[in-house]
């Protein structure tokens, strides 16, 4: 049972399939498309990268001779084309595909610039969220910026009319595909400033990544960006993404979905007036009686339902101050009369002669000071003075003989003639 | 002209009305003048809604003339 024999080498098995391979007609020549990953330039020139898609993933190598004749840098998710061909590396028993020639996939290639605009916008801060405009809830003029024909404006307008019938659509009709779509696009999106729109849908229905192009392009976003009307991007169908889509103030599925996006459901609006109305009678309803039954209250307080206590109040203050008015006078009459007994009392008032008295005293002194310096009073002791023509004769030599003199004494004069003198 | 306000903008002066009522930290005399004005809004929004006369679908044509605008159907 167990004959050894039966058993294969590892290397007969790789040869094997190797073999298979090399032989058979579908993978001697192979034509595939792909994106490139993990790829690596080795020291000998040779190129090992795979090539993938969604889904699968293979191996490649690119020997040098066939590499030297590429005409591009193969990078990291670049799309391609290749021609090679299938086969087995025996030491690890990986098939892969040997590549004969490489170059760029055209689609590839816009996805590429694609990623080099996207960061350039990006890094440039046209797609920052502080940036975006606020899409109005209720619009009520909608420009709508694409062909004037196609799915893509009937399923807006139709899906407009159907939610909110009362909005006014304009329509700007442009290029959305093709060569000038760019340009034409960026001057709808210039034109449609000046017609007092609330809200900008642009877009297109889906398409290739071709058709779709226009929307990635610089011209375009910076135009969007600089719309001061808010926007909404509507470009393809749901997996589609563009550029515009990351510039526009919000990014729409389809087309469908923007209309969707931009208005509002007139059933809802029409509920939620509803609803407000109910509310704000409610409020003003609990309001009224809240303050009707404050007012009850007061109506039935105390005070109110005893008038006369207010009255009473005020009677028996009034009494007290009248009480404490009458206390406060008789006590300031009393005091004043008592400070006019003091003053009645008072030892000058009692004795004013006092002061008569001190006088008199003092002029007697002064009096008799001055009876002591008078040079008159000296005739009194005897002493006499003498005059000739009225002068004081103060020298034996002022008089001759026979000369009438008058002597004067205290109380007198005397008439005398001079007889002799000595 | 005199420029009517927007109705979104009546709807949201709307809603912050019926809030404030809500709260109830306003006077009563207050109270009934915001509830008038309230009262003229959604009178005001309810006919704007319900003036369905259609709003045709307008082309605005490369000349800048505006036209009315039917869909293929």
């Amino acid at each position: 049972m167990n004959d050894v024999n039966k058993y294969l080498t590892v290397t007969a098995l790789t040869k094997y399939i190797k073999f298979k391979m090399d032989n058979d007609e579908h993978l001697k020549l192979v034509f595939l498309k792909g994106e490139i990953s993990n790829f690596k330039m080795h020291t000998t020139g040779h190129l090992y990268f795979s090539i993938k898609d969604e889904t699968s993933k293979i191996n490649a190598i690119m020997f040098s001779s066939n590499a030297k004749k590429l005409n591009f840098n193969p990078v990291d998710g670049m799309k391609i084309l290749i021609v090679g061909r299938v086969s087995v590396y025996e030491s690890t028993g990986n098939y892969q595909i040997y590549v004969d020639e490489m170059m760029e996939d055209g689609i590839g290639n816009l996805y590429l610039e694609f990623e080099k605009l996207k960061k350039k916008l990006e890094l440039e801060g046209l797609f920052d969220k502080d940036k975006k405009k606020k899409i109005p809830k209720i619009p009520e003029k909608i420009g709508i910026i694409t062909a004037s024909t196609g799915a893509a404006i009937k399923d807006i307008i139709s899906t407009i009319k159907r939610r909110y019938p009362i909005c006014k659509t304009y329509l700007f009709p442009s290029l959305v595909q093709g060569e000038n779509a760019a340009d034409d696009l960026v001057e709808k999106i210039n034109i449609s400033q000046n017609y007092d729109l609330d809200v900008l849908i642009i877009g297109r229905g889906g398409g290739s990544i071709e058709d779709l192009w226009p929307f990635n392009e610089e011209k375009v976003a910076r135009a969007i960006f600089a719309s001061k009307i808010p926007t909404i991007s509507a470009v393809g169908h749901e997996i589609d993404f563009t550029i515009a889509d990351f510039v526009a103030d919000l990014r729409a599925p389809t087309p469908t979905g923007a209309a969707e996006m931009a208005v509002p459901n007139i059933t809802d609006i029409m509920k939620h007036i509803n609803n407000l109305n109910i509310r704000i009678n409610e409020s003003i309803n609990t309001k009224l009686n809240y303050e009707k039954l404050k007012l009850d209250t007061l109506k039935n307080s105390f005070i109110i339902k005893n008038p006369m206590l207010i009255y009473e109040n005020k009677k028996q203050k009034i009494d007290l101050l009248y009480e404490n008015l009458n206390k406060s006078i008789f006590i300031n009459l009393s005091t004043k009369k008592l400070e006019i007994d003091n003053l009645k009392n008072n030892y000058i008032i009692k004795n004013p002669n006092i002061l008569y008295e001190n006088k008199k005293v003092k002029l007697l002194n002064l009096i008799q000071k001055l009876e002591l310096v008078n040079p008159l009073s000296i005739l009194k002791k005897g002493y006499t003075l003498t005059y000739k023509n009225d002068k004081l004769v103060k020298s034996i030599n002022d008089i001759s003989k026979n000369e009438i003199i008058k002597i004067k004494l205290h109380d007198g004069f005397i008439t005398s003639k001079v007889i002799d003198k000595e | 002209m005199k420029t009517e306000k927007k109705f979104e903008e009546k709807m949201e002066e709307l809603e912050t009305i019926v809030n404030e009522l809500e709260n109830g930290n306003i006077d009563l005399d207050d109270s009934i003048n915001k509830y008038t004005k309230a009262m003229k809004l959604i009178k005001e929004c309810d006919e704007k809604l319900k003036n369905i006369e259609e709003q045709v679908n307008k082309i605005v044509l490369e000349n800048g003339e505006i036209k009315d605008f039917e869909i293929e159907e």
